[in-house]
């Protein structure tokens, strides 16, 4: 059985027929080929799978394939669509803030949504925004330098 | 990690549909509401799964009324916008202190309120809270409409009185009296409460000329389901709220509990949070309560 959703990724209107036991997470790596975004613990303790859902991020591994129906997905390959590296990327790149990279899109896609909402955050709002992805490298320092470097409080 | 076995999908657009969907399903279909815990069920093999109906394109299930002598939580109302509502933060604000440490944003995000009591789990955060503030649940099933107290719908761990058709519609919090207060407290392995509670504890108080006149202490993580603790609450009904008083509750929450060795924390060190955190949550509360302020 398949089910058809309608829903908008990374700005383009996107209809598609999905399995409806599928997750939001398999649907976007596997139909879509969208492998930015990864899968870790699969039972969303680590956030490695973290997409912006309406701009808000959730963990797409507990997210059945029906629910992205009406919502406007955004994954990491949206950020750099136009091919220019956004300002969150660049301080990730010039700040190293990364090792393996296996959390650096949860972690990018996450301070994004913090920094729409608000444009200067501090150590500790990007602490508890930042609070539900593990990096397993323990680049925290480096990441929390890369955002802060962004807000305007780091600044 | 594996993916989910198979499984029948709908997304009825009414809860009579949902109902019946539910009915026809039998004894393993299952509600879906925001997924944080029965997707983690489902993949995990805890609970055999044949059914799933998802609740969320039914209209009016969300929203926090202020009804005037009751607030009004829609059962798929997020737990991040009980955290953010300003209503629910002046009557009762151990369920604002509760939302903002349930998990972590990017599950908080998906997580309901509904989910949280159907899940029933024994570490629940919104449970000992909804306890506290004498909250309801409206139920809609199969033999129409009923309400009952939050406190009563826990039955074992992760087990509820719900039938497998009962649907939670929302929830009813009578406004609290002058000098009510409450606060909830937890402590979990990581920091900021971003995973489940070695052990929580959430408190209410009601302050009358400097006595308390009535308290609730409601427990979690520290036995099967979340529950209130009568001895404790004995022993702070009608003293003045002082560290003396307030600390001897804690200690009779300590005898109340009945706590299990697990992979998050030891019996004994539950039995120690028991006392600490009690403490802590009736601090709070007797704090929010504006009778006494603590130093
Ligand atoms: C990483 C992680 C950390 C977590 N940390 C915490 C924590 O710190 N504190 C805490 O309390 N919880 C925690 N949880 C558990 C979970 O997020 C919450 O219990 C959440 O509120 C569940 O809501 P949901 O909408 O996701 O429920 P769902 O998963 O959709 O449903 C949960 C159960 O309730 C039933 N159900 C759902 N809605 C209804 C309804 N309206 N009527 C009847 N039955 C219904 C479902 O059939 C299912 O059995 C955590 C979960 C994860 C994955």
């Amino acid at each position: 059985m398949t089910f058809r959703i309608d829903t908008t990724i990374n700005g383009d209107r996107t209809v598609i027929d999905v399995d409806p036991t599928l997750t939001l997470l398999e649907v976007l790596r596997e139909q879509l080929l969208l492998s930015g975004t990864k899968e870790g613990c699969g039972v969303g303790e680590c956030g490695t799978c973290v997409v912006l859902c309406d701009g808000e991020p959730i963990a797409s591994c507990l997210v059945l394939a029906g629910d992205a129906a009406g919502c406007s997905i955004e994954t990491i390959e949206g950020l750099a669509d136009s091919g220019e590296l956004s300002d969150v990327q660049r301080a990730f790149v010039r700040t190293g803030a990364l090792q393996c990279g296996f959390c650096t899109p949860a972690m990018v896609l996450t301070a994004t949504a913090l920094l729409r909402e608000d444009a200067a955050p501090d150590a500790e709002e990007v602490k508890k925004a930042l609070g539900g992805i593990l990096c397993r490298c323990g680049a925290y320092p480096k990441i929390l330098e890369a955002v802060l470097e962004v807000s305007g409080e780091g600044a | 990690m594996k993916r989910l076995r198979q499984f029948a999908y709908s997304e009825p657009a009414t809860l009579d549909e949902a109902v019946a969907a539910l009915a026809s399903g039998g004894e393993d279909a299952r509600v879906l509401a925001g997924g944080t815990d029965l997707i983690v069920d489902m993949k995990t093999e805890r609970l055999p799964t044949s059914a799933v109906v998802n609740i969320k394109k039914i209209p009016g299930l969300t929203g926090i009324d202020d009804l005037g002598e009751a607030t009004r939580i829609g059962a798929l109302t997020k737990v991040t916008a009980i955290e953010g509502s300003q209503l629910v933060q002046q009557r009762h604000p151990a369920l604002v202190d509760a939302a903002s440490v349930l998990a972590s944003p990017p599950v908080r995000a998906l997580a309901t309120i509904g989910g949280n009591v159907g899940r029933a789990s024994p570490a629940s955060d919104l449970g000992p809270a909804l306890i506290v503030s004498a909250a309801s649940a409206r139920i809609r099933g199969t033999m129409g409409e009923r309400e009952e107290l939050v406190e009563g719908l826990y039955v074992g761990p992760g087990q509820t009185s719900l039938t497998c058709s009962d649907i939670i519609t929302d929830f009813i919090i009578p406004s609290p009296p002058v000098g009510f207060g409450s606060g909830h407290v937890k402590l979990g392995k990581r920091g900021g409460g971003t995973d489940i509670a070695m052990a929580g504890t959430s408190a209410s108080v009601v302050i009358e000329d400097g006595v308390v006149r009535d308290c609730k202490i409601a427990l979690a993580s520290l036995g099967p389901i979340p529950f209130r603790a009568p001895t404790a609450e004995a022993a702070l009904s009608g003293q003045a709220p002082t560290e003396e008083t307030l600390g001897a509750a804690a200690e009779a929450a300590a005898e109340d509990a009945s706590p299990i060795g697990d992979v998050r924390a030891s019996a004994s060190y539950r039995a120690t949070l028991a006392r600490v955190l009690t403490l802590r949550a009736l601090r709070a509360a007797v704090a929010s309560s504006g009778g006494w302020v603590v130093a």
